[in-house]
């Protein structure tokens, strides 16, 4: 018996506005409400609630046999609280029918486990409470923001006592090995669930690529490839964007009806299933130990971090957003707190990647920025005001109490 | 045109910037339609050139034939499998070889389609008519040494004859530097007998005794190209003998081209030639010692931000005052610079003052090649607001010394320039937020010229190229286009 496993993941980030050097001391209002609001109310209508609807009905239709994942992050959830309760309304219903597991991963979606291992740990457990309180799970899997691991953080990850945790299958880490067998971490015992990219990528990428020789992609066609791996795997590992469905894919694609279509082909072979990750975990037990001895992302061909730190002006942003960390523990405000959090986001710092200048490929999908300088000269503002106004006490002794106001 | 270029390294063997900047030179060179035959002390294999032949120096010994192979020899060696030419191309290549090697040879000299814009049929066959074959023949034996020195100025024969090498030992190359020279002048020399070719251009003083003696023997003008002079390398002690070399290039050249308004400075200085004589070419990229040689006169703790152009309307300078009256109060110690002069000035004179601007704000008036050169070197920041401007190579040239820019989108610069910052002419607001940003966070400079340092030297060399052509037919004697 083998088994694919299907994880979501789902997230929006609070977009910083455009914000000038002359509002420092002035503005303590930094994100872009506006735009926030628009982009999650398009993403929805595009992505999120068709495809909840469809998904809803297709596990129905299968009867418990088609499962899924998702990790939704709490900066995400927030924002559909606010623009779109009916996204999240339709993301608890996918949670009653017990054939939908959510994963953990950091609430702010970012990239603490590589700066600041204690603030990881207090942004999971978070994130922990979120799902408990929407969707009354509380995760036994984890995966990180940018699928990003390594051992270290495979380590920490374990420590938190998770069962297993999400990764790319990237092919310097795997070497001859096959992603789709479960491992567990070298000297550990938690699992390692690895991404099958390509044939994740086939979806998330190329779906509707003509100039692909394997377009246009169809159900029974990719569930032929998935029949390829029985007798030589456990488990495939399609991890995506669910933006993927409506929103890279549009609908005009074929994309929701390829979907609709799959668990039927995919099943039509006796020995496939669908499982979530904590029944992959449970159903298999490691072939073997696998080691990540450098930070591996789900990103570029690369696979690495370099989309989110690889220039000065990134690693300036991040050295210094966690840099206040002590400070803004000291300030023991919450609200503060969660303002200097929503600053973590990775998306801030992947505006101001420039690896894409030298290909053309100008990444600017969602990019609120014209140029990556931009985004490091609005972020940087941002955080001057941040650090010399708001983390501040001012003569009065006050503080800003409450940064709900301040979004 | 056929131009014999005289080398000392070549990518990807190099100790420094001399062997890169021929690089940049001679692609956009054969881009333009010049044919190179470019003569190195020793080709290894390795050297990536299509675009033109390579020599090696050490295959011209005892006056026998070049072989053919060492010629296309880059054409044949991939990168991934670097050869040493003595290795694999030996006399002893069996003919097999040869003719597989031809074969790429003929692929390779028709597959480039370079453009060709100052390739003038009328030209070329008026250069072809007027190359002359050498009067002169080598034998073997030290008499060809005596030959060539016969044909050096007096006080560098004498410098190279203390400096002997054995002339049937092809091996390695000696210890000592002078010695290599000496054995470098002779093989390049012997090389160039039975070549045709319309101008020699030898880079820098190495070179220097063998393209005197080669322009002498084939009546030839002579282009010599200074990328550093030995006053500059060693301060104070200097080595009288590579000075002399020295001064003996560019005396004998028809035409020097420097590097740099500064180094044509220095050439005039020390070795009183007169300026009319040097064209100064400036390199794709700026050398870093270059670079740091003007930033050491710049006062570190002021930040200057820098406009250069026409003082008129399609130059936006009026937007740069009104950027300028923005940044000011937030950076009180910034000095915006406004060199260049036209109608709009005395308006512009007026608004600083109304805006009560004087004390951060400088009129430079007209400045000239090395004034310009020196004020980009001051500057933290290169603003170009133009309201139209078909190209504008002013921030390429900041770029290259290290100065960050920022251009409007409505110039025709903007196009290929993904690494400058750009904002809209008529938005003031958002360039000051720019300045600003610039300004406040050194990063940014950082990855700007990281990123506009490949764009930057592709747009310069063809520059170069196109003035180091010039110069080429005015030491011809011939009208420029």
């Amino acid at each position: 018996m083998s088994s694919v496993c299907f994880y979501f993941q789902v997230h929006q980030p609070f977009r910083v506005k455009p914000y000038s050097f002359f509002k420092v001391g002035r503005d303590h209002r930094y994100f872009d409400s506006r735009k926030n609001k628009e982009i999650l109310q398009k993403v929805a209508s595009k992505c999120y609630l068709p495809a909840n609807h469809l998904l809803l009905d297709m596990i129905n239709q299968h009867q418990g046999r088609f499962k899924i994942s998702y990790s939704i992050t709490g900066v995400a959830l927030e924002q559909m609280e606010r623009y779109s309760p009916e996204t999240l309304k339709s993301f608890v219903e996918l949670s009653k029918t017990g054939c939908v597991e959510f994963l953990a991963e950091t609430y702010y979606h970012s990239l603490s486990s590589l700066y600041d291992p204690q603030e990881f740990r207090q942004q999971v457990k978070l994130h922990t409470e979120l799902m408990q309180t929407h969707f009354g799970q509380t995760p036994r899997v984890f995966r990180n923001t940018e699928l990003v691991c390594s051992d270290e953080v495979a380590s920490i990850v374990e420590g938190m006592g998770y069962d297993a945790i999400l990764a790319e299958g990237a092919d310097d880490i795997l070497s001859w090995r096959s992603p789709h067998f479960v491992y567990k971490r070298p000297g550990g015992n938690i699992k390692l669930l690895l991404k099958s990219y390509r044939l994740s990528d086939d979806i998330a990428f190329r779906f509707s690529n003509s100039a692909w020789p394997e377009f246009p992609l169809t159900a029974p066609k990719f569930a032929s490839w998935v029949h390829r791996i029985s007798g030589n795997g456990d488990v495939l590992n399609l991890f995506m964007d669910y933006e993927t469905f409506g929103e890279h894919q549009w609908e005009s694609t074929g994309i929701f009806n390829f979907l609709k279509a799959l668990p039927g082909e995919v099943m039509k072979h006796g020995d496939w299933d669908f499982a979530t990750p904590s029944e992959v975990v449970k159903r298999y037990q490691p072939t073997a130990e696998l080691a990540f001895p450098r930070v591996v992302s789900w990103a570029d061909a690369e696979r690495d971090l370099t989309a989110w730190n690889g220039n000065h002006m990134q690693k300036r942003a991040l050295e210094l957003i966690f840099e206040l960390g002590n400070e803004v523990r000291r300030r023991n405000n919450p609200a503060t707190l969660d303002l200097w959090r929503k600053l973590q986001t990775s998306d801030h710092f992947y505006y101001m990647c420039t690896k894409f200048f030298s290909d053309g490929d100008v990444h600017a999908y969602f990019n609120p920025y014209n140029s990556p300088y931009e985004g490091f000269i609005n972020y940087m503002n941002v955080l001057t005001d941040f650090r010399e106004h708001v983390l501040k006490i001012t003569p009065e002794g006050r503080q800003y109490e409450n940064t709900t106001q301040l979004i | 045109m056929k131009v014999l270029m005289l080398g000392w390294e070549y990518p990807p063997h190099i100790s420094g910037g001399l062997g890169t900047a021929c690089e940049g030179l001679t692609t956009a060179l054969a881009k333009t339609g010049v044919e190179i035959d470019f003569v190195l002390p020793k080709v290894s294999g390795a050297e990536k050139a299509p675009h033109m032949h390579l020599l090696d120096a050490q295959w011209a010994k005892s006056g026998s034939p070049i072989p053919e192979i060492v010629r296309e020899i880059t054409h044949h060696v991939t990168p991934e499998q670097p050869v040493v030419s003595g290795k694999v191309f030996s006399k002893s290549h069996t003919a097999e070889k040869t003719s597989e090697v031809v074969n790429q040879k003929i692929e390779y000299i028709e597959i480039p389609s370079w453009l060709n814009p100052y390739a003038r049929p009328e030209l070329e066959a008026r250069l072809r008519k007027s190359r002359k074959i050498s009067k002169h023949e080598f034998s073997t034996t030290s008499t060809g040494v005596d030959l060539v020195h016969s044909m050096l100025p007096g006080s560098v024969s004498q410098i190279l004859r203390e400096f002997p090498f054995a002339l049937d030992k092809t091996e390695h190359y000696g210890n000592d530097l002078l010695s290599e020279v000496n054995r470098y002048t002779y093989r390049a020399v012997t090389l160039a007998q039975d070549r045709e070719f319309d101008v020699v251009h030898a880079h820098d003083w190495m070179t220097y005794p063998a393209g005197i003696a080669i322009a002498k023997m084939r009546g030839v003008p002579l282009v010599v190209h200074v990328h550093s002079l030995e006053f500059d390398r060693s301060g104070k002690t200097v080595n009288q003998r590579i000075h002399e070399i020295e001064a003996a290039g560019v005396h004998a050249a028809t035409s020097v081209i420097a590097v740099s308004y500064y180094t044509r400075s220095i050439i005039h200085e020390q070795h009183k030639v007169p300026l009319e004589k040097i064209s100064v070419v400036h390199n794709g990229v700026y050398s870093s010692e270059t670079i740091k040689t003007y930033r050491n006169e710049k006062r570190p703790d002021s930040k200057v931000v820098l406009f250069l152009g026409r003082v008129t309307f399609q130059k936006g300078p009026d937007y740069f005052v009104e950027a300028a009256a923005k940044v000011v109060p937030l950076v009180p110690d910034v000095t915006f610079v406004m060199a260049g002069t036209g109608d709009m000035l005395p308006k512009l004179m007026e608004r600083v003052s109304e805006l009560n601007l004087n004390r951060n704000f400088v009129f430079t008036g007209f400045l000239k090649g090395p004034e310009v050169e020196r004020m980009f070197s001051l500057a933290d920041l290169y603003v170009m607001p133009s309201v139209s401007e078909p190209f504008g190579i002013t921030p390429l040239e900041a770029m290259s010394q290290d100065v960050p820019v920022i251009i409007s989108r409505q110039s025709g610069v903007a196009e290929v320039l993904q690494s400058a910052l750009k904002v809209d002419f008529w938005d003031t607001n958002q360039l000051s937020h720019l300045i600003l940003g610039v300004l406040k966070y050194p990063e940014i400079r950082k990855d700007v010229l990281e990123i506009a340092k490949e764009e930057i030297s592709k747009l310069r060399w063809d520059a170069a190229a196109k003035k180091t052509y010039s110069v080429y037919l005015n030491a011809l004697g011939l009208p420029s286009d």
